[in-house]
């Protein structure tokens, strides 16, 4: 057991390692940040100079050996752009994007399970063949367009939502939260709708396949002959047994809505990690992108490991074929 | 429906109540940093405006005034500029404004961390004559040198020193990327980077207060369209820009107006005139023709950016002549002219020059620094068809394309100049006189002219008004004869605002706050 977690372990640090290594290869393809550093009317020996500061002159290799080097000791420099430490940077805007996440997982889980029971339960009624087809708008249509709708409807036509932004925010120690004033919480409605629809209409197919697939089991037909009520059958007896592949492909898609989240952030102007990234990727901000890059595949390969060994502690055979 | 545009205009109504004299306004990019010396970009300088002052500044109108200095005039026959300091101005924390301030504020501005240390390389001494009287000697004589530092700006010794923001923080971080102590008619309440800057008027300041704001903030919107949506919803009272296709549509809705005027942004196709061969297209390899000046003549015939203004640019911007647009100081009354559009001309030169059948080449070009960049190049190549030139485009984001310019790899592009001194001398520094360490930095193309770089010591030195004119009509002359770069249109400037807010726009796209009245 020992033996395999260890292995595990080591090589999610591989991954990251290669993930970091093929990072910073892509950078130079980026672009030249020093021409975003300089103004139009720097000298050829300012270009020199500063590239010489950053590194640049270096192979990506050494370059990126001294990120290592800093990100081993917790420093992951200066951003080229604002002039500020990155980890800096990072925490402050890290908030904004959890929140975010977390208030679309839970819309996503909360309505896809809801509507997913729903739709199974009344198959062929008219409401649910009406939310099947709309889910079918949230799965096709991308998802700056949604945003860009969102924001025209609820902003422009009807005013009753803010168009940009996260409100008022209070500060918690380093945390800064806009769960606690009435802007705060309007302004994440559009955006967690807009990121939340696609995972939301994902669990709600699966859940409703699931739960039609539960619903012709005997044990179902048993319950409903011993008579049941209705509601403990559906809920009690069917949708728990729906409920596994659920968690599964939600922890997955937990990963993604953080990933993901960079469109959103640019259509709503959320201040997360997602729109400092899109911002780095104009500027050539290095530091930045080599940072968030490293933090969504640690992020990643921390979901993948945690799933791996839960694995091994729920299914003993696992356990016996890593001992061989 | 109507129950909700009753609320709608209801919830306006409260929020404008509520916030009369609050502004809120938002553009692209955010002000990279507050400290006034570490980058000299147009979103920098011009937020930092509103916040610190230079000696001089510009009006409405983009002349020079007075700002802290009351007076000035030059030294000798043309040995430097002495400024007479205003009296009583106080920095934002208080302390006064006197001489040792100005003296710290060119060590700063000219360390080598600084951005904008080029508009003091003629300065060979600073001199402090009094406590409000300085001395900026040149190297040779300077008739432009106040224009040249209007967005110089003056920072407090002291508070400098006190903060241990004594250089610029470019690649590194101190007090003044956060913090900002200037003397202007606005002080920095809060900066939270990429977010949200918060500005309060500064109650010691010397000037008029002509604004009626009481708090200003400035939130970066990237997304052009989440911005037209802000400004629709009021959630914000003024953005820069309007995209061009929205300007139009936003014109003609209630609650918004669009201000519009040009900016000093030329856009101009430039040529690879050193290249030995191609680089791009089909004929990859062959001997370069845009070495021929005809060629080069017969691109100008077949662009017709008359057409390209009506249709990409919707009618909101000016054609140009030549490297500057007629709002500059030195601009050449007397080659005011674009060549015609004349498709049989630009035949018959490429005949003439050895290509009957046209040839296949390169045009490079940007898809996110001007404005509908990458469709006017696109424009460019059907225009160019026309005649029997086949252009590949190669549209890159601007991270990549200096890059790739500065490495050859081009045949034709295209380029926007701004110049910072708003003056025709400064593009035939940069764009024109033979490529060099400091000289003809963004001369890629590699055009060189012994006459051009004779010259322009001379414009740069020259006091008298008539012969510098005379000097800036011969290069001018030059460059269009040589076509050395086709000059195309000055961008426009579309801002959009609410119907309450009168303001001013300045073709350097600067936003002045003092200006601004929320009604």
């Amino acid at each position: 057991m020992l033996n395999y977690i260890i292995r595990r372990v080591l090589q999610s640090v591989l991954v990251l390692l290669v993930v970091g290594l093929v990072a910073f290869a892509m950078f130079r393809f980026v672009g030249d940040p020093v021409d975003n550093m300089l103004g139009q009317e720097r000298t050829m020996e300012d270009v020199e100079r500063l590239r010489e500061q950053l590194g640049l002159d270096q192979s990506f290799v050494v370059q990126y050996y001294r990120f290592l080097e800093g990100a081993v000791q917790g420093e992951f420099g200066i951003s080229y752009r604002q002039g500020r430490q990155v980890s800096e940077i990072i925490a402050e805007r890290i908030p904004a994007t959890l929140e975010l996440a977390a208030v679309s997982g839970v819309f996503a889980l909360v309505l896809g399970i809801g509507l997913g029971v729903f739709t199974a339960i009344r198959r062929d009624g008219f409401a649910s063949n009406a939310i099947m087809t709309l889910s079918l708008i949230g799965v096709s249509l991308p998802t700056f367009l949604i945003g860009i709708l969102l924001i025209y409807l609820f902003s422009v036509e009807l005013g009753w939502l803010p168009s940009f932004g996260r409100g008022e925010v209070v500060q918690i120690g380093g945390w800064s939260t806009g769960f606690l004033t009435q802007s705060g919480l309007m302004a994440l409605i559009l955006p967690s709708i807009t990121l939340g629809l696609y995972q939301m209409t994902l669990i709600m197919r699966l859940v409703r396949s699931e739960m039609l697939e539960v619903l012709r089991q005997d044990y179902i037909r048993f319950a409903r002959a011993r008579g049941l009520k209705q509601r403990a059958i559906n809920f009690r007896h069917a949708l728990k047994n729906t409920l596994v592949p659920v968690i599964t492909v939600t922890g997955l898609q937990l990963g993604s809505i953080i990933a993901f989240a960079i469109i959103t952030e640019t259509v709503f102007q959320w201040p997360g990690v997602g729109l400092l990234f899109i911002n780095a990727i104009q500027f050539v901000d290095i530091p930045v992108m080599a940072a968030y890059l490293m933090l969504i595949s640690v992020m990643f390969v921390g979901i993948n490991l945690a799933v791996d060994l839960l694995y091994v502690a729920i299914d003993p055979r696992l356990r016996t074929e890593g001992k061989s | 429906m109507k129950r909700a545009l009753t609320l709608t205009a209801m919830a306006l109504c409260l929020g404008t109540a509520a916030t009369a004299e609050t502004f809120r306004w938002a553009t692209t990019t955010d002000p990279q940093t507050m400290d006034p010396h570490a980058v000299s970009s147009a979103p920098v300088l011009g937020f930092l405006n509103n916040v610190y002052e230079g000696l001089v500044r510009r009006g409405r109108d983009m002349s020079i005034e007075p700002a802290l200095a009351t007076d000035w005039e030059p030294i000798g026959a043309g040995d430097g500029w002495r400024f007479t300091l205003r009296q009583g101005v106080t920095f934002h924390d208080g302390s006064d404004f006197t001489a040792e301030d100005v003296l710290f504020s060119y060590q700063r501005a000219s360390s080598e961390q600084s951005d904008v240390a080029s508009w003091f390389s003629p300065v060979s001494e600073v001199i402090v004559v009094d406590e409000f009287t300085v001395d900026i000697m040149t190297t040779s004589p300077q008739p432009i040198f106040p224009d040249s530092i209007a967005n110089w700006m003056m920072m407090d010794s002291g508070w400098a020193a006190a903060n241990g923001a004594e250089l610029p923080a470019r690649d590194a971080e101190n007090h003044a990327t956060l913090n900002a102590n200037g003397t202007a008619a606005f002080m920095l309440a809060e900066r939270q980077p990429g977010l949200s800057t918060v500005l309060v008027p500064f109650d010691g300041w010397w000037g008029d207060v002509e604004h009626n704001i009481t708090r200003a903030e400035l939130t970066p919107i990237q997304n052009s369209a989440t911005a037209v949506a802000a400004l629709l919803s009021g959630d914000v009272d003024m953005i820069d820009p309007v995209p061009i296709q929205d300007a139009a549509r936003l014109s003609e809705t209630d609650g918004v107006k669009v201000v519009q005027g040009i900016e000093a942004r030329v856009i101009m196709l430039g040529f690879a005139h050193d290249h030995e061969v191609l680089y791009g297209g089909a004929d990859a390899g062959a001997p370069n023709p845009f070495a021929d000046v005809r060629v080069r003549r017969a691109v100008a015939h077949a662009v017709n950016v008359d057409a390209i203004l009506q249709t990409i640019m919707r009618g909101n911007a000016e054609p140009a002549s030549q490297l500057v647009s007629p709002a500059m100081r030195g601009y050449s009354e007397i080659h005011a002219a674009r060549p015609a559009v004349d498709p049989d001309a630009a035949r018959a030169l490429l005949a003439e020059a050895g290509y009957p059948d046209g040839f296949s080449f390169g045009l490079s070009c940007p898809n996110d620094r001007y404005l509908n960049d990458e469709s006017v190049c696109q424009a460019v190549v059907g225009m160019l068809a026309q005649i029997g030139l086949e252009a590949q485009l190669d549209a890159m984001p601007v991270s990549n394309y200096w890059p790739e310019l500065r490495a050859d790899n081009f045949d034709m592009y295209l380029l926007g100049w701004s110049p910072g001194t708003f003056d025709a001398e400064h593009p035939i520094r940069f764009l024109v006189h033979t490529s060099g360490e400091r000289l003809g930095t963004w001369n890629f193309g590699g055009y060189s002219n012994p006459r051009i770089d004779e010259m322009l010591p001379l414009i740069q030195s020259e006091i008298d008004d008539a012969a510098r004119q005379a000097m800036l009509d011969e290069a001018a002359g030059i460059i269009q004869e040589d076509m050395v770069y086709l000059p195309m249109y000055v961008q426009p400037l579309i801002w959009g605002t609410r119907d309450n807010i009168d303001l001013t726009q300045r073709p350097d796209n600067f936003f002045i706050l003092r200006w601004v009245a929320v009604n």
